[in-house]
């Protein structure tokens, strides 16, 4: 600290008292890393329970999308009647409209050669709903009868898959063509993307589950809405993709126990944090307590107590930040692997940890205050 | 050997720096009263030394001097202040005049000898700078024999070293006015007379030094020894 050179005495006090005793500094920043990592990992696993469960939605190419009024989250397989989106391609300012299927199929996988369920998304092959990897090859291969695609952000649960090779699925022989990159979710473990012929020959008179909807250039998405809504009977509910992304956002924390679980968990570190903040400040307000009562006997106010002890705080919060996010974005990589969810540290998670951080330790920072704001300084003589 | 409730400096035409007139004083929950009827004028330019046996009420008077408790009867009057009634910020900013030397050093750790020197300045109205501040605290720790401290922690000092760095605290800012209580207690005659002749040249430039001790070897140096007992002043020599 010493190579530190203040302007005025009261400057970088707090610092130079936590950097005197480098054994119980690097303890207080374990200990607020320790709190950090634990709601870096409960925000990551819940982030990326809502950003997995909303995937679809995510990767959606279209301006507006169609399904059963019924269908109140994603992963509730409600089908819609077909000729509702016949009737909205018929509308003026509408381009096109692409159906797309989905149901799940018994995929064999080695080694012991076992029928995993695997979701399929089948859609016309020259119009692929979602932006999942190059479109020109998406469509070259689905062209093809009787060819899939396989996600490649699926579990390994299915094993290795290799393009090129046969693959079987409910007891019939496909051609695993490449991968597109979609992404599990907490229920489905993996995905196949199939032409909307092969799917249909397979499963006859089925009703797609959803519809992507594209206007023509220049079109207003809202306007051409209400112009939907209008035309349609009340069975169908028409979004844009983001809000069908913040739909099931909103329904997986709200309802889903899953969000509820991540959401205590996160808490549960902020409170962790707090405390193990608190009994780091108190113990150094205490062990302390002779001196800032001296100074407060000589004249110092509240305003230099709280500068001092908030300071200390302000660092703490950093350091520990600083820590706890390199260990974090290593508990991220392996949970992101472990899982196969969108476990990702965004400039959001970032943000919001920080401000969660740097408010816990300096609201443990003004309750630790409190013995020196009660310090009676007459005790010292 | 006279018996006095009230005293009066020596000289009787220097201005008061303290006036204390019928204090009484009890604390909560006791019945006994601590301080009782104590009348006590400490002129600028006057050292005086508090003595008396434990629990006569020197450290309660000292207190209440030094604004660090609120006066209950009687009236205190210190460097032009009334204290009864007076409020927080106000004993404050009062206590920003007082150089106080308490019986433990309380020096901070972290701090070496030049930082709780130019910490102890930012109480002082004028903010001197850094370099001012340098210049003053080597003087300050010289007059102490501490010329060589300077830059010593609390860790690398002992016990009567410590203890001089916090008198040195105390004086940094040129009090008007010196509460001590027992500064000389963990130090050498050597150092001892060093801290006196210290105290002794802040009076002389016209600050007013109010001592506890039992130590009888700096008796000879104040201009008056106030003997407490029971609460009242006993005796002035």
């Amino acid at each position: 600290m010493r190579a530190l050179q203040f302007n005025r005495p009261e400057q970088g006090l707090g610092l130079r008292f936590l950097a005197h005793n480098p054994w119980r500094l690097a303890a207080a920043i374990a200990g607020v890393a320790m709190a950090v990592v634990i709601m870096f990992v409960e925000l990551g696993l819940l982030m990326g329970v809502l950003h997995s469960q909303a995937m679809v939605a995510s990767r959606m190419d279209a301006d507006l999308v169609v399904m059963d009024r019924a269908r109140i989250d994603l992963h509730k397989w409600t089908d819609m009647r077909g000729i509702r989106l016949n009737q909205i391609a018929a509308i003026d300012g509408v381009a096109n409209v692409v159906p797309i299927y989905q149901g799940t199929m018994g995929l064999r996988t080695p080694p012991d050669l076992s029928v995993r369920r695997i979701v399929v998304f089948a859609f016309p092959p020259d119009e692929s709903p979602f932006d999942i990897g190059d479109r020109a090859k998406i469509s070259q291969a689905l062209r093809m009868p009787g060819t899939v695609l396989f996600d490649r952000l699926s579990r390994d649960i299915y094993g290795p898959i290799r393009p090129g090779k046969d693959v079987e699925l409910d007891g019939e022989l496909f051609r695993m063509a490449g991968f597109v990159s979609l992404g599990a979710d907490v229920v489905n473990d993996g995905a196949v993307m199939m032409s909307e012929g092969d799917w249909l020959s397979r499963h006859p008179g089925d009703s797609p589950i959803m519809g992507a909807i594209r206007l023509e250039p220049g079109a207003d998405v809202e306007k051409l809405r209400q112009s939907i809504v209008a035309a349609l009977p009340a069975d169908v509910t028409v979004m844009t993709p983001a809000e069908l992304r913040a739909r099931e956002f909103s329904y997986t924390l709200r309802t889903a126990p899953i969000g509820i679980l991540f959401g205590v968990g996160m808490l549960a570190g902020l409170v962790i944090g707090a405390i193990t903040c608190y009994q780091i400040l108190f113990n150094e307000i205490v062990d302390r307590f002779a001196q800032y009562a001296t100074l407060r006997a000589m004249g110092f106010s509240d305003t230099f107590f709280r500068r001092v002890i908030l300071e200390q705080a302000l660092a703490l919060s950093l350091a520990g930040f600083a820590v706890g996010v390199v260990l974090a974005a290593a508990a991220y990589a392996y949970l992101a692997e472990a899982t196969a969810l969108a476990v990702r540290l965004d400039v959001f998670s970032l943000v919001f940890v920080l401000v969660l951080t740097v408010g816990m330790t300096v609201l443990a920072g003004v309750f630790a205050l409190k013995p020196v704001a009660n310090a009676d300084p007459a005790s010292l003589y | 050997m006279m018996r006095l409730t009230e005293t009066a400096p020596s000289s009787g035409v220097a201005p008061a720096a303290v006036t204390i007139r019928q204090v009484n004083y009890t604390f909560a929950g006791s019945q006994r009263p601590i301080l009782r009827g104590v009348d006590l004028t400490l002129a600028k330019g006057e050292f005086v030394i508090l003595t008396g046996p434990s629990g006569a009420g020197k450290t309660t008077l000292m207190t209440l001097v030094g604004a660090l408790r609120a006066p209950q009867e009687g009236q205190i009057n210190v460097l032009g202040a009334e204290l009864g009634g007076m409020d927080g910020e106000a004993q404050l900013q009062l206590r920003r005049k007082i150089g106080f030397i308490f019986q433990d050093h309380n020096l901070f750790d972290a701090l070496s000898a030049f930082e709780t020197l130019w910490l102890a300045t930012a109480l002082d109205a004028k903010k001197p700078p850094r370099a001012e501040a340098l210049r003053k605290a080597q003087s300050l720790l010289g007059e102490l024999g501490l010329a060589d401290y300077l830059h010593s922690k609390p860790g690398q000092l002992s016990t009567g070293q410590k203890q001089r760095v916090a008198i040195a605290r105390a004086l940094i800012n040129t009090p008007p006015l010196i509460l001590a209580d027992e500064p000389t207690a963990s130090l050498d005659k050597v150092s001892s007379d060093a801290v006196i002749a210290l105290i002794k040249a802040r009076v002389a430039q016209g600050a007013a030094a109010l001592m506890v001790t039992h130590d009888a070897r700096i008796f000879a140096a104040a201009d008056r020894v106030v003997h407490m007992v029971d609460g009242k002043i006993d005796r002035v020599e």
